[in-house]
């Protein structure tokens, strides 16, 4: 099983890449002149890869994220998704799951789904079919009426997964989705995700301040360094599919672990 | 027993209130030159109907295009002021300082550009009420949610789509409760001015039977202007109501608790 997992990793590698950063560095205009946010990154990820990143506050972990969707440019270097720039948002290619639910609270959870597809003037039976396929993919099947507030946090984070998938991106950004959760429902949604990940073979890139919750989902663990944010580290997380509750309590996990937090403890 | 709900309580109130206003002039606690009974009042109301009628009428199509003014150039101006941020450091402190100048030393430089005809009240109200409307709707397009404009944004929404499909939609609570607000200063406004030069209108009723000491004939005349704010409060509150379904529709049900979790056993 371990093997295989192993050989599973090496063929996703080989695969061609869904995401590729070349030399990125960013710099942004503080109060007391340039800051410099992020230096030359190299990153690629494999299509269908799961990578989680992690690194200490402010090693802009989200700023990158913010790039990868296209939201902002970076100063230097270039993103290449599906081998094409990414130089403005485009939720075809890249779908995003923000950290609070970010639902619109006028509209009910299927309006919130289909509200990509209304941007493009997609035609109203097609729109409501793909999101109502998506309610179902992420377990919510029947509370499509409802309203932001009438659902747990939990469940608004099932619609915003859904939302980032209606459109069936290659690439999913998730920028600390589970953050607000408290610790059941955190873990729950860990697990939610990754099933819905393996029905739907997506490209995860994750970003988290839990050193558990990377390990338990990632298939590789990008380690950031404190601003400039570098990669310190690239961690393959070589632990067999899928992945159970148990496993967090292995020695192989804790390794894992705490060879991440060894490298956030003494980064710079 | 029981305690009557706040919905009861309150119709007591205004009840008793009523019986207040016929005993106490009836019993000679007050003379009934300061306040004449009930039934007096309603009396004289029902004989001069027609007068009363086309007394209303006037007011109360002033009253209209002054909204019309105080709504119409107060969400504009509000919208243009929040949403830009230049304009908004220029002329945010400006309107904010305007709102708290009493209009009423305006009014008789009104009353010289625009005579002493319906004119000069609908300016005159429009302006009054056009403040409060201008600053809740400044304010309601300032306050939104950045998580809203970044995730429209991310899903690759255009300028009008943000504009159309998130900001009036979040806006709209703030503005309807500046409406709301400026729509009542509207009818106070146009009513002042009545009272203070005109030969028409509601207000005017007042100020004509106080100068000839007619108590019953005035107090007419205050029970058709309370008539009319309590109707527009009501008008405002449904539709209120009607366009906020969004914000209550939870209320039969609050969804608190998530999914049940998945056993553990069922990922291995």
């Amino acid at each position: 099983m371990q093997q295989l997992a192993n050989v599973n990793a090496l063929n996703a590698q080989a695969l061609k890449p869904a995401v590729e950063i070349r030399g990125l560095s960013h710099v942004y205009a503080g109060r007391d002149g340039a800051v410099p946010a992020l230096a030359d990154i190299d990153l690629t990820v494999g299509a269908g890869r799961f990578v989680v990143i992690v690194g200490p506050s402010g090693c802009g972990k989200t700023s990158l994220l913010m790039m990868l969707a296209g939201l902002r440019a970076p100063s230097s270097g270039a993103i290449l998704c599906d081998g094409r720039p990414i130089a403005q948002p485009d939720p075809s290619r890249v779908g995003v799951v923000f950290q609070e639910a970010s639902l619109y609270p006028w509209l009910t959870a299927i309006e919130n789904i289909e509200f990509p597809l209304a941007l493009k003037h997609a035609p109203r039976e097609e729109r409501r079919q793909r999101a109502e396929a998506m309610l179902n993919l992420v377990g919510l099947a029947g509370f499509g009426s409802r309203y932001p507030h009438e659902l747990s946090g939990g469940m608004k984070q099932r619609v915003s997964i859904a939302r980032g998938l209606v459109q069936d991106p290659p690439v999913l950004l998730m920028d600390e989705p589970f953050a607000a959760l408290d610790e059941q429902t955190r873990m729950t949604m860990g697990h939610e995700l990754l099933r819905i990940w393996s029905q739907t073979a997506k490209t995860v890139v994750f970003i988290t301040h839990s050193l558990t919750e990377a390990v338990y989902l990632a298939d590789e663990v990008v380690v950031m360094s404190a601003r400039p944010g570098r990669i310190l580290d690239r961690v393959e997380i070589a632990l067999p599919r899928p992945r159970t509750y148990q496993m967090m309590a292995t020695d192989v996990f804790g390794r894992l672990r705490e060879r991440i937090w060894g490298q956030i403890r003494t980064a710079p | 027993m029981t305690r009557p709900s706040p919905q009861t309580a309150r119709r007591l109130i205004g009840l008793s209130l009523l019986v207040l206003w016929e005993a106490i002039p009836r019993l000679g606690i007050l003379p009934e030159l300061f306040v004449p009974p009930l039934t007096k009042t309603l009396h004289v109301l029902w004989l001069d109907r027609a007068i009363y009628g086309a007394a209303l009428l006037v007011t109360v199509s002033e009253v209209a295009v002054a909204m019309l003014i105080a709504c119409g150039v107060g969400i504009l101006l509000g919208a243009v002021v929040g949403g830009v941020a230049g304009i908004r450091k220029l002329m945010l402190p400006v309107f904010s300082s305007l709102y708290a100048v009493p209009m009423v030393i305006l009014y008789p430089v009104f009353t010289a550009w625009f005579g002493i005809g319906s004119e000069s009240k609908i300016v005159f109200g429009g302006v009054y009420g056009l403040f409060p409307v201008l600053l809740s709707t400044a304010a309601g397009i300032r306050v939104i949610d950045e998580q809203y404009l970044l995730a429209a944004r991310s899903m690759g929404a255009s300028l009008p789509q943000l504009i159309g499909r998130v900001i009036v939609p979040a806006a709209i609570p703030t503005v309807l409760a500046g409406l709301r607000l400026g729509g009542a200063l509207t009818i106070i406004g146009v009513v002042f001015a009545e009272m203070l030069t005109s030969a028409n209108g509601i207000g005017y009723l007042v100020t004509k039977n106080r100068t000839t000491l007619d108590s019953p004939r005035v107090f007419a005349a205050i029970t058709v202007i309370l008539a009319m704010a309590i109707v527009y409060d009501v008008a405002m509150r449904f539709v209120e109501r009607r366009t906020l379904i969004w914000q209550s529709a939870g209320r039969r049900e609050a969804a608190t608790a998530d999914l049940p979790e998945m056993p553990a056993s069922a990922a291995a």
